[in-house]
């Protein structure tokens, strides 16, 4: 091992001490904006802290726009997705992991592929086609383009070729079916890797801002990442406002990682190292 | 056929009877299981990328919904847009900057989170570097964007402090872009950390202690046994992070779009700009076939140089 160096040790403390504060005063900086009222604003002293505390700016976020909508709007489209994703995720790998079928090493291929192509080389497209779906404005705009994942496919298919053949056989003989193999046996032996590929999932979709941006246009219908952007353009100078508005929709996101931290960092790492 | 051999070890002659009829149930499990993820695949996958090099060939608007055909008058059009082929050389500059500052940033904080050796603490550094990559980046971006106001933004107020005159971060020609680097750095380092935390982990204390026996000290540990060993980490990082830069969208629209003088107006932006602000979706599409090639000549460029250092 390393030889222990008290000194180092501590100079290292310091430097990541210093540079962990400094990540943090961006938050630091939006929560208390948060609580600025228009006053302390409009002087513009500048000072980092609150003069006159107050709620004002989250009253307003809750008046002047369909902002429990809007959190309606992100976080249903952000579970239909990823739950359907997990679904499709785990359905494909299984058949590309564990059946034989025609063009299947072409399909699979295919599908990694996609994986390389940034979002705005298709998206005037996938916006024709979503309109000559009827879909802009709705929900499912939102939702349908986003049911599969071929990062997800991959993930999956990399994780059930682990699973031994004979588990599934000895399945088989005992007269299970497909679908229920699936869900009994093989969803239980990859959880980890759902779960993590869950979170990234719901993520994704609760910050997605290009997408809702070009879909979405009427105020009823936006997402939240959407709705900073609004609250942006109507309330310039009040950014308490938009800071109160920033803050609710960073909280949920938080709150969701800190919670499932740890399937997540593993998942992220899954992915660096296969 | 390919049944038997996959599951030829463990299925007897006595199950034939079953296995055929199994083998039935799994030709339309297949068929049936792929062909929704299929079906979506195609229409929001596949069916885009042909219709958009089909479609750069076009004058088409949204508006006139009449497509006439150019051939390549796109392209030509394109190689004499000032605006265009400055957005290119922004775009090669804010992610050449962009990904090697990230690198060199995201070694040493890694590095130093993994010479802690309290693990709570260890932890504790990775969650708060972590954490502004979870938060949306339009919510990001409008936070830096009041951060770096010119009024009474954070910055400003600290070099007022000093005694140092105020800058235009975001409108003065020569800020607006390093001012979108720092944010982008800020809301994308954890990423790494945690990846380079793990390629650290993964190299066996062994090499170490031979280096050490070999008389090595701190610094030839870190530059002849860690960084090589790091290699397959640092590729993988590379390319995830080059591709996503290079895709970076929101900080642009919301903190500069696009200004002072075109400064910062990456090629992502341009596309959609052109496609969905002036409807001259033909004209984006052209940008955007330019732009899916240079991202799979910048790929394989860095798969060769990566294969190339492994096999040494």
């Amino acid at each position: 091992m390393q030889r222990k160096s008290p000194w180092l040790d501590s100079i290292v403390l310091v430097f990541l001490i210093v540079t962990a504060v400094a990540m943090m005063v961006p938050y630091l900086w939006m929560v208390v904006s948060s609580f600025k009222s228009n006053m302390d604003i409009m002087s513009g002293q500048g000072s980092f802290f609150p003069t006159h505390p107050t709620l004002e700016g989250y009253f307003t976020v809750f008046e002047d726009a369909p902002f429990v909508k809007w959190m309606w709007n992100s976080a249903i489209s952000a579970v239909i997705i990823t739950i359907i994703t997990l679904f499709t995720s785990a359905l494909a790998g299984y058949v590309f992991a564990k059946h034989q079928f025609k063009g299947k090493r072409i399909l699979f291929v295919l599908i990694l592929a996609t994986m390389m192509i940034p979002f705005q080389v298709i998206m005037i497209p996938t916006y024709l086609i979503t309109a000559r779906l009827g879909l802009i404005d709705h929900l499912a705009a939102i939702i349908l383009p986003n049911l599969v994942s071929s990062y997800g496919v991959f993930l999956a298919k990399q994780f059930i070729e682990d699973i031994p053949q004979d588990l599934l056989d000895a399945a088989r003989i005992d007269g299970a079916g497909e679908l229920r193999l699936m869900i009994r046996i093989i969803a239980p032996l990859i959880l980890p890797m759902l779960s993590a590929l869950g979170i990234f999932t719901f993520m994704n979709a609760w910050n997605n801002y290009l997408w809702p941006l070009i879909v979405l246009n009427d105020t009823d219908h936006m997402t939240v990442p959407l709705a900073l952007v609004y609250f942006n353009g109507t309330h310039v100078v009040n950014y308490n406002v938009v800071m109160s508005a920033a803050v609710l929709i960073t909280l949920p996101v938080m709150i969701v990682f800190l919670i499932f931290q740890k399937q997540f960092i593993k998942g992220l790492t899954m992915t660096g190292m296969k | 056929m390919n049944k038997s051999i996959e599951a030829g070890n463990t299925s007897k002659r006595t199950f034939d009877k079953g296995t055929t009829r199994s083998y039935q149930n799994e030709k339309w499990f297949v068929r049936i299981a792929l062909a929704p993820i299929l079906l979506l695949f195609g229409v929001f996958a596949f069916l885009p990328i042909a219709w958009s090099l089909l479609l750069s060939f076009y004058d088409y608007s949204p508006l006139s919904n009449h497509a006439v055909f150019t051939g390549m008058k796109n392209y030509t059009l394109l190689l004499q847009d000032a605006v265009f082929l400055k957005s290119l050389w922004v775009t090669f500059k804010f992610v050449g900057i962009t990904v090697i500052s990230n690198i060199v940033i995201t070694l040493i904080i890694a590095s130093a989170i993994y010479a802690i050796r309290i693990q709570w603490l260890k932890n504790l550094f990775r969650t708060l570097f972590f954490l502004p990559a979870i938060a949306p980046l339009a919510g990001t971006a409008i936070v830096w964007t009041t951060i770096l106001n010119y009024d009474s933004g954070l910055f400003n107020v600290i070099l007022g402090q000093l005694h140092i005159a105020p800058v235009h971060w975001l409108s003065d020609p020569k800020y607006a872009l390093l001012s979108v680097i720092m944010m982008t750095l800020w809301a994308d380092i954890g990423y790494n950390i945690v990846l380079f935390i793990a390629g650290r982990e993964s190299i066996a204390d062994m090499y170490y202690e031979a280096a050490i026996l070999d008389g090595a000290n701190r610094w030839h540990l870190f530059f002849f046994v860690t960084l090589p060993l790091l290699r397959r980490t640092m590729l993988f990082v590379t390319i995830t992070t080059v591709i996503s830069y290079f895709q970076a969208f929101p900080q642009f629209q919301i903190m500069t779009k696009g200004e002072p003088f075109n400064e910062t107006r990456v090629l992502a932006l341009n596309i959609y700009d052109q496609a969905f602000s002036n409807s001259n979706m033909g004209y984006a599409s052209a940008m955007a076939t330019i732009f899916l090639i240079i991202i799979l000549i910048v790929t394989l460029i860095q798969f060769r140089l990566g294969r190339a250092s492994w096999e040494q």
